[in-house]
């Protein structure tokens, strides 16, 4: 059982990074209107992510500096600073994504409308990051996110044409309703979805705050290679749930109930239960993994003592700044704002914040001065080398596809 | 004075012709640095022709990777040299100028003094 | 036995802890001996750098220009204790003023909401 919580870590950082509401809803759009044609994305965004979380868990358990700490400096406080702004303002449009995809969850499960949940999934969050220690809050929650497996049993319960979904996702097709650059930009938006930076800050940080150290060196790689794996299965299934039951029907993905409505389908109420369960801890995960993002960013970049490894005393900045960024975010959303669409626009920053972030991790991690003898091997290098030409790829393509595709429509 | 005072000036030889920027201070410390250190000496300034900062300082030392990246950036900051503190006749303000007949010692930096993982403890 | 180091490489933007491991700031410039623009006579000895400076000034490194010298706090090197990925103090009264802030929150926020006296990890790491 032991075993199970030691990878925690990895599978809340990945369920937070990828299976936040932003992404429940764009997998479930994407298997609406491409079907499996997609995935190709998000294998290629997860092995991405892991060659990058394993880099930078490592660099954090051999040399005990978090990710943003390097960043500053070994990259200086200009190149630091603009990295810190454009992840500032992730962390803050998906922390208010989270909030309202908790309270949207909440709504599903109980019929109230989400403005009466936003007050109390901030203040969840608040209390747990104030209160529950490092460990319980991502073995809880990581346990619970796994319920979203049901997502990968209902397609086994759909009965669906395997050989179908195969053709989809081995020889993707652009389907003759959508344009190229739909296509693409939702390839862009998936592999940012799986490469988002507040991953990578998150586990870095969390790797500190969890102790690793050199002996932990396995822990981390098994932590990298179960969970993020997982999570990308996992957006997979909720692609072809969507393909299988949504896309012959033409049904538009339009709200949570749709992406929730294949599991319904697929395993009746009892199903749906579970589901929901996923959707609700799956968002909180994301919204205690964005909101300790935010604190952890913001103080490694100013010095400031941060953790939960230490007392809320001793670490008064980070906890405000945290507390106040849920108070703002909450705030924004009883504006009305449409929480899914939040995160549709959060992309933008995304893209200018991958290369500003993974550059870095690369150098870091080949430095001697840090790493000593476990600087990266042959294969870390070339598979980053690659990646970071494939990130300045997308980075450079997402702003215009999302202009000339008003954001996929 | 100020480290921020040197870093990016001007670097000009006794007949005032630009030789390049200052982008680091050289120091020696004596003593082991991870235990008491001794306040550093400036040893020279790390002078480079073509560009006027460089953080991440693969010019000066033997790491070759990641491959692509560190030939990037050894051959942007090709050409840059230590200037010793002999050899240097003004400190700023404006700019540094250096003695007649100076001699261009290598800016490779043999062992870094802060070389090893050491953990913050 | 002289090590050799360069300032900006190794010791700018590093994270400094103060003697029980905590973070009180980052050298965010140098100050030595000597000041600039005086002439050097032939053999005169090379200067020292006599503190480490600290100082709300992220807004001049990113933005260019150098603050007013009040806004800097210099920490004389003689309570440097080492010099690694990290710069470590001795133990001092100064007290820093990055700390200013966190002490003010810590007393009149923190210290308000039930709850700020637990949590923590008997073997945090530093």
């Amino acid at each position: 059982m032991k075993k199970i919580f030691a990878v925690a870590l990895g599978i809340l950082t990945a369920i937070g990074g990828f299976l936040d509401i932003g992404d429940l809803v764009t997998n479930a759009v994407v298997g609406s209107r491409f079907g499996l044609g997609l995935a190709w994305a998000v294998v290629v965004g997860v092995v991405g992510i892991c060659v990058f979380a394993q880099m930078s868990g490592r660099v954090a358990a051999v040399s005990g500096r978090a990710t943003f700490e390097i960043i500053r400096e070994r990259l200086g406080p200009r190149t630091a600073g603009a990295n810190l702004t454009a992840s500032f303002l992730i962390n803050l449009m998906t922390v208010t994504a989270e909030i309202g995809g908790i309270a949207l969850a909440l709504q599903l499960a109980t019929d109230v409308g989400p403005k009466m949940w936003i007050p109390v999934a901030a203040f969840a969050v608040w209390i747990v990051i104030w209160r529950v220690g490092f460990s319980k809050m991502e073995n809880v929650t990581g346990l619970l996110g796994l319920s979203l497996i049901v997502f990968a049993v209902s397609v086994f319960l759909l009965h669906p044409q395997w050989s179908d979904l195969a053709g989809q996702a081995l020889s993707p097709e652009i389907p003759g309703s959508e344009s190229a650059a739909n296509y693409w930009y939702y390839a862009i938006a998936l592999f940012g979805a799986a490469m988002t930076p507040y991953e990578v800050f998150f586990f870095s940080s969390g790797a500190v705050e969890e102790g690793w150290t050199v002996k932990d060196l396995g822990t981390s790689r098994l932590n990298v290679l179960v969970g993020f794996p997982l999570g990308g299965l996992l957006s997979v299934a909720i692609a072809a749930c969507a393909a299988i039951v949504l896309l012959p029907n033409q049904i538009d993905v339009t709200s949570l109930s749709q992406v929730v409505m294949p599991v319904a389908v697929a395993g009746g109420k009892l199903a749906l239960a579970i589901v929901i369960v996923g959707v609700v801890a799956a968002t909180f995960g994301a919204a205690l993994e964005t909101t300790l993002s935010s604190g952890y960013t913001l103080a490694q970049f100013l010095g400031w003592t941060w953790g939960k490894f230490r007392r809320p005393d001793e670490a008064a900045r980070f906890h405000v700044v945290m507390f106040v960024v849920l108070v703002a975010c909450a705030a924004v959303l009883y504006t009305g704002v449409d929480p899914i669409l939040v995160t549709e626009y959060s992309v933008v920053f995304s893209a200018i914040a991958l290369p500003l972030t993974y550059l870095p991790i690369l150098i870091v991690a080949n430095d001697r001065e840090y790493m000593g003898d476990n600087v990266n091997g042959t294969w870390a290098n070339a598979l980053g080398s690659v990646y970071l030409v494939i990130i300045l790829a997308a980075s450079l393509a997402a702003i215009p596809l999302m202009i000339v595709t008003g954001a996929g429509q | 004075m100020h480290l921020s005072e040197l870093l990016s000036l001007p670097v000009v030889d006794h007949d005032h012709e630009r030789v390049g920027s200052v982008i680091d201070v050289r120091l020696t410390v004596s003593g082991d640095p991870a235990h008491d250190p001794g306040a550093p000496r400036l040893a020279g300034l790390l002078v480079s022709p073509r560009t006027t900062s460089s953080y991440l300082g693969y010019e000066r030392s033997d790491s070759r990777r990641p491959r692509p990246l560190a030939a990037l950036l050894a051959w942007r900051h090709r050409g840059t040299f230590l200037a010793a503190w002999a050899d240097i006749a003004r400190l700023g303000p404006e700019e540094v100028v250096l003695r007649p007949g100076y001699h261009r010692h290598p800016a490779r930096l043999t062992t870094s003094a802060t070389s090893g993982a050491a953990r913050p403890r | 036995m002289t090590h050799t180091l360069d300032a900006r490489l190794h010791l700018l933007d590093r994270q400094m802890l103060d003697a029980n491991g905590a973070p009180v700031g980052t050298v965010d410039d140098l100050e030595l001996e000597g000041e600039v623009g005086e002439p050097i006579g032939a053999g005169a000895p090379p200067p020292r750098v006599t503190g480490l400076m600290s100082g709300h000034v992220l807004a001049t490194r990113i933005l260019g220009g150098a603050p007013p010298a009040s806004r800097f706090q210099v920490i004389p090197w003689r309570l440097v204790a080492s010099l690694g990925i990290v710069v470590k103090l001795k133990p001092t009264d100064m007290v820093f003023e990055s700390q200013w802030v966190e002490h003010w929150l810590r007393d009149h926020v923190i210290k308000h909401v039930p709850g700020w006296r637990s949590g923590g990890r008997r073997d945090a790491p530093q």
